[in-house]
């Protein structure tokens, strides 16, 4: 996993990216839930969707390849989910298309969301929306110490690959997970002890403070008409 | 198992959402209540060790891979409600930084794979090991939690599937119920093994950290919040409800159908509509596609 | 802050048979008794597990054992801590242990935010200090996973600076730093006109900053005085696990 895979084009320069947080959330959001209420067999609503993220795609300056990449990653379960719907009691072909198209569609969305918001940005953008702070700092954590936690995890692996011929019987090779995460375990809790020392010296005192995001601008307003204006006019 | 975007019935994660939304503010304000501030950098640096434990995956059943959710060992090492907020983090982690279940559908998987896994594991580990737990008892009440808490999120979430006539039900219960409850036996020895770990190196985060109880008057609120939605789903979606389980009830009469719709689905006459679906989806990618190129390419000149 | 004249408001730090046990048992901290002056700059030497680190943090309460320790004349028990803190920087070993934010700006802001300063004033601090230690504006909004070892350490310096302290205790400042951002690092802290305390096993540094030097081993002080002499006394060192320097060895 490569250190800047989260915000790998979140500093691009589109009419996207200089929309705020909150804009984003919301927008994207009602765009996804626009996308859920399409009724199966619409095909061109679901086209005028397409469309609108073929644009919005092309706004973002994002690299085509990786939006592909990231959908095709999922597409397999949702395509595999989605044929266990027709052995039902007869074969709804247009169901099971309707819910891979909205698959797609949402995902799409999402993926719009976070590549073009550095997550930073996106979490002030969630505590203004009313997220509790603890959710908000604990995301900002989890954002922080992934990495640290996940090269750990790596070094373990590698660690535990070395020392193993073949493969042991299934019981010992629990037993060996059961200890490396018992481990990591452990130095999380005293990395959180460390931790808690350090924001008690900068003055940490229980209380939650959050920076403010970025303006909203003229911009942001304009975004969230043209969503609105797409949603309630693109509907059945 | 991650619900993506589409599945779910518009009632069933509208319905999750505001659940877990509620869910989420209740445990927050509890916890800025009455927890000790150091819960904030553990919350925090245990989120990322859940997100990390998962990539340790182990082999199961040839082929596939399961790795340890950590809901029931959250829950147990922190106490439920922080033991719930902190597998809510990951997983709204999971939705935006990978992808992993949808946007909407965060709901329903915040119930499912956080306040079913944290609030049935802790419970079951309670009434097992004793207050406070007794050292005998921790492996084998820390391997019955985390066996239980997935085989009970696997079936709310085939019910929910079920219930939105996305995958049905005799075909999602037994499957999902099924399959985790036999990778339920990892969960049950990791949460056990890392249990008893624990308790060998550092005695004291066993007993320590799980400073917000449950108390009676909490349980009853905590039931009272999966009971009533739950009803008013079932009233609801009350359509649904009947025929899926009288089939399940009915299961001789259940098995000849999909079969049927199985060579009805392979039969030669069918060829022509699957070609005509796979032009309409490639010719469809390619029209996004390049429209997403013109409008990036003009887009970057001006 | 008590604006009499009795004689402990000269000192910066004063502490008076400081004892401190750890949950587990082990004896920390056994009736240490220091004075460090207004402005003075304390090396505190010794070898790994002399209770160095356990010391700086009683200095802004986040450990509390028994005894006295009076800081800028006030007694910490019962003191509003957070004023304390405010006024005590405790820079931390682990960069890691330090910096928990999303991003840099948020790790410097960490402190600020918590006092309470208006936004205006929390951006034109950020600003302020991350000159200082030498970084680029454009660190603010990247994260410190992505930082070398030497970027953060800067940062963590810059999160404690930021709140403008009147004491500076440093933990192994210069440990695993490469020795162009180890130079810079002494630069910087040299030109502070603060009161200082220096954990370390850099003698070197002790030598170039640290007129006094405190030699610590098992929680007890075992010499005090000028860090000439002190380091020069190859005996000394030598019985506390350290080692006279380089540049105090006759050829």
């Amino acid at each position: 996993m490569r250190h800047n895979f989260l915000d790998r084009y979140a500093g691009l320069d589109s009419p996207l990216h200089a929309l705020e947080a909150r804009t984003k959330l919301v927008g994207f959001l009602a765009l996804i839930l626009g996308v859920l209420w399409i009724p199966a067999g619409s095909n061109l609503i679901f086209f005028a969707y397409f469309l609108l993220t073929a644009v919005l795609m092309g706004i973002s300056q994002i690299p085509l390849g990786y939006i592909v990449g990231r959908t095709l990653a999922i597409l397999p379960f949702v395509v595999l989910a989605g044929l266990a719907a027709p052995w039902g009691d007869h074969f709804e072909g247009v169901r099971l298309v309707a819910i891979v198209l909205r698959s797609i569609l949402s995902l799409l969305f999402l993926i719009l969301l976070t590549s073009t918001t550095a997550f930073a940005e996106l979490l002030r953008g969630l505590r203004k929306l009313g997220c509790p702070k603890i959710l908000v700092l604990n995301l900002g954590f989890l954002y922080r110490y992934l990495f640290v936690l996940t090269e750990e995890v790596l070094r373990m692996r590698q660690a535990r690959d070395c020392r193993r011929v073949g493969r042991a019987p299934a019981l010992a090779e629990f037993k060996l997970l059961g200890a490396m995460l018992g481990t990591l375990l452990v130095r999380s809790f005293e990395r959180a002890e460390r931790m808690y020392q350090a924001m008690l010296s900068r003055g940490y005192d229980g209380d939650l403070r959050i920076l403010a995001p970025r303006k909203f601008t003229w911009l942001d307003l304009g975004f969230l008409a043209g969503v609105t204006l797409f949603i309630v006019g693109v509907r059945p | 198992m991650h619900i993506p975007d589409g599945f779910l019935s518009n009632k069933m994660w509208l319905a999750l959402d505001a659940l877990s939304g509620a869910s989420i503010l209740y445990a927050a304000r509890r916890l800025r209540l009455e927890a000790s501030a150091r819960i904030v950098p553990l919350m925090g640096v245990l989120s990322a060790f859940v997100f990390a434990a998962q990539l340790l995956n182990f082999p199961v059943l040839g082929g596939t891979s399961g790795h340890l959710v950590g809901g029931a060992l959250l829950a147990i090492l922190l106490g439920p409600l922080a033991g719930f907020l902190t597998m809510a983090t990951v997983l709204i982690a999971q939705a935006l930084f990978l992808q992993d279940g949808g946007l909407a559908a965060l709901g329903a998987n915040i119930f499912n794979i956080g306040a079913v896994t944290s609030f049935s594991g802790y419970g079951l580990f309670r009434l097992l090991a004793g207050s406070p737990p007794r050292e005998r008892r921790l492996a084998w009440a820390g391997f019955v939690s985390g066996w239980a808490s997935l085989v009970l999120s696997a079936v709310c979430c085939a019910l929910e599937l079920g219930l939105s006539r996305a995958i049905p039900l005799e075909v999602g219960l037994p499957a999902m119920a099924g399959y985790h409850a036999i990778i339920g036996f990892a969960e049950g020895g990791l949460t056990a093994g890392v249990l008893v770990f624990l308790v060998r190196v550092r005695p004291d985060l066993i007993k320590g950290t799980s400073d917000l109880r449950m108390g009676l008057a909490d349980w009853a609120v905590a039931l009272g919040f999966v009971a009533l939605p739950v009803l008013v789903l079932i009233l609801a979606g009350s359509s649904a409800l009947p025929d899926p389980l009288e089939r399940l009830l009915s299961s001789a009469g259940a098995m000849t159908e999909p079969r049927n719709d199985a060579g009805d689905l392979l039969s030669p006459d069918r060829y022509p509509e699957y070609l005509r679906a796979a032009a309409i989806l490639v010719v469809g990618t390619a029209l996004v596609y390049l429209v997403a190129r013109l409008v990036q390419g003009r887009s970057r000149k001006s | 802050m008590p604006s009499s004249s009795s004689k402990s408001d000269r000192y910066a730090v004063r502490l008076t048979r400081l004892s401190y046990t750890y949950p587990d048992g082990t004896r920390a901290l056994e009736g240490i008794d220091l004075d460090v002056g207004e402005g003075e700059r304390v090396a505190l030497v010794g070898p790994s597990g002399a209770g160095k680190s356990t010391l700086l943090l009683h200095l802004n309460g986040v450990l509390t054992g028994t005894g006295g320790v009076r800081v800028m004349g006030q007694l910490l028990e019962g003191a509003d801590l957070r004023e304390i803190r405010r006024h005590v920087g405790l820079v931390f070993q682990d960069p890691d242990d330090q910096l928990f934010c999303p991003t840099v700006l948020e790790d410097v802001a960490f402190g600020p935010l918590n006092m309470g300063f208006p936004a205006q004033e929390i951006s034109s601090r950020v600003e302020r200090v991350l000159a200082d230690v030498g970084l680029n504006q454009s660190f603010r909004n990247r994260s410190s996973h992505h930082l070398s070892h030497g970027e953060r350490k800067r940062v963590a310096l810059a999160s404690v600076l930021v709140m403008e302290p009147k004491i500076l205790a440093l933990d192994e400042p210069t440990s695993n730093l490469d020795p162009r951002n180890r130079r810079h690092l002494i630069d910087l802290v040299a030109a502070l006109p603060i009161t200082l305390l220096l954990a370390t096993h850099d003698l070197e540094m002790v030598l170039a900053l640290c007129p006094r030097t405190v030699v610590m081993d098992g929680g007890k002080i075992w010499a005090e005085g000028e860090t000439g002499p002190i380091l020069s006394d190859s005996a000394l060192m030598e019985e506390h696990g350290l080692e006279v320097p380089l540049s105090l060895r006759r050829p």
